[in-house]
């Protein structure tokens, strides 16, 4: 079952109204600008999930999007553990960074009618329409949108270059010591 | 003894002659000397005790064990990242081993206008000698010259640019070339296995996960020490105490203003937390025609003093140096996104990274912020600073080219400029750099809470000490009263044993 078509809530002016003001606080979000600088440790391990479902499916559909490299050879993002990664990196930073990664996902899903007006959500573009959408957030004369654009796009590297399955792509030999991963 | 307090639980209550807050560089040093010379030390560290076992060599694990901020650490505009580390040893376990002394004229700059006629270069050398020998620094070889070092070297020599491969503190080491990430072979001779040990060794009592918030004085002298014992997040899980007859502060250049200025005291001056210096960086990637890994092997030994003469000016210049990364933070350094992103990507193998450090006379501040893990950071480069970097960018692409490269890719984050050889480079100083337009760092922040004689233009004296609070030292990069101009490790180490055996021989005094 689409998620998306379920757990959405009901799509209204005044809804996109509240999305739209809560994208005000995206501020907080330049400092994830430096996130691949933070990901996860084994340490400090918290269980549950930072992103519900819907939450997980925006974020996933984008960050294929910013990792796309075009290779067939290329590990597809959904059979890696970059999601689980960027949740567990989420869960141990300070809340006061991330709190507003849930309404950021949310704004990247209305943005084709809050900004293009375009009467689908991000989730149901086409590849080269999301890629559009995206471009409009990192080019975006305003400072938050493309603050937000970062902050996912550094977001989607941390997950998928982390991923020992991406690093033949890129030619990068890995670690010469062997360490057991933390559990996604 | 090296306690972890998270894994013990409760409170730390403590009494020392000596209370040591910071692991690093200073801190490490002003440590085991003083234990070595019959104090009793206590020495507090925020971050955690991270040994070899622990250095895993990949970035999504050791970045948050390693740096400040989980490695997220910004100015207050988000424009500068500064990499400082957070755990014993501190930024000695990450950094990339570069060993200078301070240069001469710094020196003289030190005694002719901030009045520290005792600075001199004879003075300094005994602490030098000790610090050297316990960091076991030596000259890297010729065979230890790594691909990416070896490129940057042919590209300076055949534009005659001056150079030399320079001293680390390495042992034994490998080439792995995952020093950024903790050695995990214990070959750099970081503080984790030198000071630290041989404070412990002497008796010191070493916490890690042990915070300090505040700094106590009663009667005018220095008191005793409150904190909390945190954890890996910052949060607290119990209090500390320590009553201390001495405290060296040694957190580095951001947290020591700010536990200084969160505890009202030795400010006087107004020179709290002020004249902050980030030696700020930019760095352009060279492309060559054939993989050359430039992440293994030793990451920095060559280094270009082309321009930078202090001798002529001791007030300007920078120095170019090589750097490489692995996948994550290169790929947080690329323009773009999707395909285009990956384009960079791809070549990740073909990558030579060239960074230019400036000798920076801009002047930031540090302040509390709103928690304490988050101290308020304002730096600006003023515009002779923003000129010379941004003429820096022509030579960084020359000495690629020259190298080698293919390409070259100034990666500004909305519009990259990708050039080939033979292209008009004067582009780039046109372009420049501003903040917020292409990537800017500092894993140098100093000089906020400047040595001088002046006591209304200065936080402390030559020896670290405290113009208004007897018995409270300073012993990090904070005290160098303008930018070093050179990679501060030793400078840092050697000031602090200085301290330290001034300290030891005024005991008497302090004791009282």
């Amino acid at each position: 079952m689409d998620p998306l078509a379920t757990d959405f809530p009901r799509t209204t002016r005044r809804g996109f109204l509240r999305l739209a003001a809560a994208s005000a606080s995206l501020g907080a979000l330049a400092e994830l600008r430096a996130l691949p600088a933070a990901a996860t440790s084994a340490v400090g391990e918290t269980s549950g999930r930072f992103f519900d479902t819907t939450e997980t499916e925006i974020l996933t559909q984008i960050a294929e999007r910013m990792v796309d490299s075009g290779q067939a050879a290329a590990p597809r993002l959904r059979a890696t553990g970059a999601i689980a990664t960027i949740d567990r990196t989420c869960r141990q930073l300070d809340p006061a960074l991330t709190s507003l990664l849930p309404t950021a996902l949310r704004l990247f899903e209305y943005g084709p009618f809050l900004f293009d007006w375009t009467f689908r959500r991000f989730t149901q573009l086409s590849d080269a329409e999301k890629d559009a959408s995206l471009t409009g957030w990192m080019t975006s004369r305003f400072e938050l949108r493309r603050l937000a654009f970062w902050a996912l796009r550094n977001l989607s590297i941390l997950g998928y270059y982390s991923q020992e399955e991406s690093w033949p792509l890129i030619g990068y030999a890995g670690p010469l010591v062997r360490s057991p991963r933390p559990a996604t | 003894m090296i306690e972890k307090l998270l894994e013990r639980g409760g409170d730390l209550v403590e009494s020392a002659d000596v209370c040591v807050i910071g692991s690093g560089a200073g801190g490490a040093v002003a440590a085991a000397e003083l234990a070595v010379g019959g104090r009793s030390v206590v020495l507090l560290e925020q971050g955690h005790y991270w040994t070899r076992a622990d250095f895993t060599q990949r970035e999504d694990e050791m970045l948050p064990r390693l740096f400040e901020e989980a490695g997220m650490r910004q100015t207050a505009d988000g424009a500068y990242t500064i990499l400082q580390g957070r755990n014993v040893g501190g930024s000695t376990v990450h950094n990339l081993c570069y060993a200078f002394r301070a240069p001469e004229p710094i020196l003289r700059i030190w005694r002719e206008e901030h009045g520290l006629s005792e600075l001199t270069a004879e003075a300094l050398a005994p602490s030098f000698q000790r610090v050297e020998k316990n960091l076991r620094v030596k000259q890297i070889l010729e065979s230890e010259l790594n691909a990416l070092n070896r490129i940057i070297r042919t590209g300076a020599q055949r534009l005659g640019y001056s150079g030399f491969v320079a001293r680390h503190n390495r042992e034994g080491c490998i080439g792995a070339g995952y020093c950024i990430l903790g050695c995990s072979y214990d070959a750099k001779q970081s503080m984790l296995i030198t000071y630290v040990p041989r404070a412990s060794a002497a008796g010191a009592r070493i916490y890690a996960n042990a915070r300090a918030e505040r700094i106590e004085a009663e009667g005018g002298r220095v008191r005793r020490v409150l904190g909390s014992v945190v954890d890996h997040d910052g949060r607290p899980r119990g209090s500390l105490e320590v009553k201390a007859k001495v405290v060296v502060l040694a957190a580095g250049a951001v947290a020591s203003p700010d536990l200084l200025l969160r505890s009202e005291l030795a400010n006087g001056s107004g020179q709290v937390g002020k004249n902050l210096h980030l030696h700020p960086s930019v760095m352009l990637v060279g492309f060559m025609e054939e993989p050359v890994h430039a992440y293994r092997g030793i990451p920095q030994s060559y280094y270009i003093d082309q321009f930078i003469d202090l001798e002529k000016d001791p007030h300007r210049g920078y120095i170019l140096m090589p750097i490489t990364g692995f996948p994550v933070l290169t790929g947080a350094n690329l323009p773009g996104f999707g395909r285009a992103h990956f384009a960079h990507m791809a070549k990740f193998s073909r990558m030579v990274g060239l960074l230019a450090l400036l000798h920076d006379r801009s002047a930031g501040s540090v302040e509390s912020g709103r928690s304490l893990a988050k101290p308020r950071i304002a730096y600006r480069m003023e515009e002779g600073d923003r000129g010379q970097l941004s003429e820096s960018l022509v030579h960084i692409a020359k000495v690629l080219f020259a190298g080698g490269a293919k390409s070259v890719l100034a990666p500004y984050w909305r519009d990259p400029l990708e050039l080939g050889p033979g292209e008009d480079l004067s582009v780039l100083e046109q372009r420049g750099v501003q903040e917020g337009e292409i990537g800017l760092a500092s894993t140098h922040p100093q000089s906020t809470c400047r040595m001088g004689a002046d006591s209304r233009a200065s936080v402390v004296n030559a020896w670290g000490e405290s113009h208004e609070v007897p018995g409270l030292f300073l012993a990090d990069m904070s005290v160098f009263p303008t930018s070093l101009g050179a990679p501060p490790q030793l400078t840092t180490a050697a000031l602090a044993d200085r301290t330290a055996s001034h300290i030891l021989a005024r005991w008497p005094e302090f004791a009282a």
